[in-house]
């Protein structure tokens, strides 16, 4: 176990081993995919599906580029760069499912039903079309896990859409989907309402995707911070379609 | 007497069902209820067939349903090696009991695994310690023990001959 964990000497085994889990997992989904395919048969022809699923993709697109705009749009007004920002729309995306989900209460995370024969990679990180979903921790042949960004052990660096405040937003304990701002002082400019997006630091999420909105910020003059409470925005529970995000290849320099 | 073969394929297939109902999605307030499955398995089959299910299949069982999980490598199997164990020491005794009785041993051995498995991921921070209501696996599996014990008794008497 302490192999597993701490030195990842097992990763090759687990992977192997991950080959045998496959089936379970694609059985295990089957009430979800029949439900699906009915739904398909009784509605459509076959060149019609073909169509749906590619317009259920470019509207997957077009509403995280929209996402993005209004991002810039704030962004804009308070006159900085729009470099950063553009690059983000021009990165490619591989559309996923999610089939499955931790079956462990203490830990949020989700099964995609992409693996590394797909070029999924750990560290990935994963979007729905209306915010930040998570990354992805643990790649199988055929699925990977994802951690959402709702989990304690999660810290996604996010900053206030308004001001450019930033701060660092980490999933609430128990059964919530919350997230909870850490180490904003009580002088920061966090108001309740205020869009949170992604600040790019850490160099796993894109920058200005939104993230959560603010619920609630309580100043207690007792306590050295504020504590902030959001609503991610990503419907986490409800979502199946997601994306996964391919980063532009890096110029090699000569 | 059936092959000792054929006899393996019962048990690998009765797994790999507990395998699904381990991992298949349950609504959120259902979630904490899910029975431990595999647990329910290997302590059925370790009890009834001692001499051909022992502890390493309960450790690769374990292990495979690490792999499901996608929790430490190692974790699951710990655990199920302790159920095992302390259910092959017990077999004989164990069959003499009806099954409410047993499912009192059941509960114990369900509780001793969850909580070791709790506790090992959070001094391996995997998780942040939550409340004790995933404790509450531990009684409905206990709860409906006696049902799935007449089943997999059918089961085994159906399939092997021994």
């Amino acid at each position: 176990m302490v192999a597993d964990n701490r030195f990842g000497y097992l990763d090759s085994v687990r992977f192997i081993l991950s080959y045998t889990a496959t089936p379970v997992y694609w059985v295990a989904d089957m009430p979800a995919r029949t439900s699906e395919f009915f739904d398909d048969v009784f509605v459509s022809h076959s060149d019609l599906l073909a169509e749906n699923e590619r317009l259920t993709n470019e509207l997957l697109l077009a509403q995280r580029e929209l996402q993005v705009l209004a991002s810039l749009a704030s962004e804009n007004s308070r006159l900085r760069a729009l470099n950063e920002a553009a690059r983000i729309v021009e990165g490619e995306v591989l559309a996923a499912e999610i089939v499955n989900r931790s079956p462990d209460r203490a830990s949020k995370r989700v099964l995609i039903n992409r693996g590394a024969l797909q070029g999924v990679f750990v560290g990935q990180a994963m979007l729905a079309a209306d915010g930040l979903m998570g990354q992805v921790v643990e790649v199988m042949p055929r699925s990977s896990w994802v951690l959402l960004v709702s989990d304690p052990l999660h810290i996604t660096p996010v900053e206030v859409n308004r001001n450019g405040e930033r701060a660092l937003a980490r999933g609430v304990r128990g059964e919530t989907d919350e997230l909870e701002l850490e180490f904003v002082t009580q002088t920061q400019d966090v108001r309740p309402g205020d869009l949170l997006v992604s600040s790019g630091m850490g160099q796993i999420y894109p920058k200005n995707f939104p993230v959560a909105d603010v619920v609630s910020v309580d100043n207690d003059p007792g306590q050295d911070f504020a504590v902030i409470k959001a609503r991610p925005r990503a419907q986490i529970n409800s979502t199946r379609h997601v994306m996964l995000l391919i980063p532009p290849k890096q110029e090699v320099q000569p | 007497m059936k092959s000792k073969a054929y006899t393996y394929w019962v048990v690998i297939i009765s797994l790999f069902l507990a395998y699904l109902l381990a991992i298949v999605p349950l609504p959120d307030w259902a979630m904490n209820w899910r029975p431990q499955w595999v647990l329910m398995f290997v302590f059925y089959w370790t009890m009834a067939l001692p001499y051909r299910v022992g502890l390493g299949f309960a450790w690769a069982a374990g292990l495979l349903l690490d792999v499901l999980e996608g929790t430490m490598l190692g974790l699951n199997a710990l655990t199920l090696l302790i159920v095992a164990y302390v259910t092959l020491s017990l077999h004989q005794r164990l069959r003499m009991y009806n099954p409410i009785q047993q499912s009192g041993l059941l509960l114990v051995l369900s509780l001793v695994a969850l909580g070791l498995g709790h506790w090992l991921r959070v001094i391996s921070g995997q998780i942040e310690p939550v409340d004790s209501m995933y404790l509450l696996a531990a009684f409905s599996s206990a709860a409906i023990w006696p049902a799935l014990f007449s089943l997999l008794r059918s089961i085994r008497r159906g399939f092997i001959n021994n």
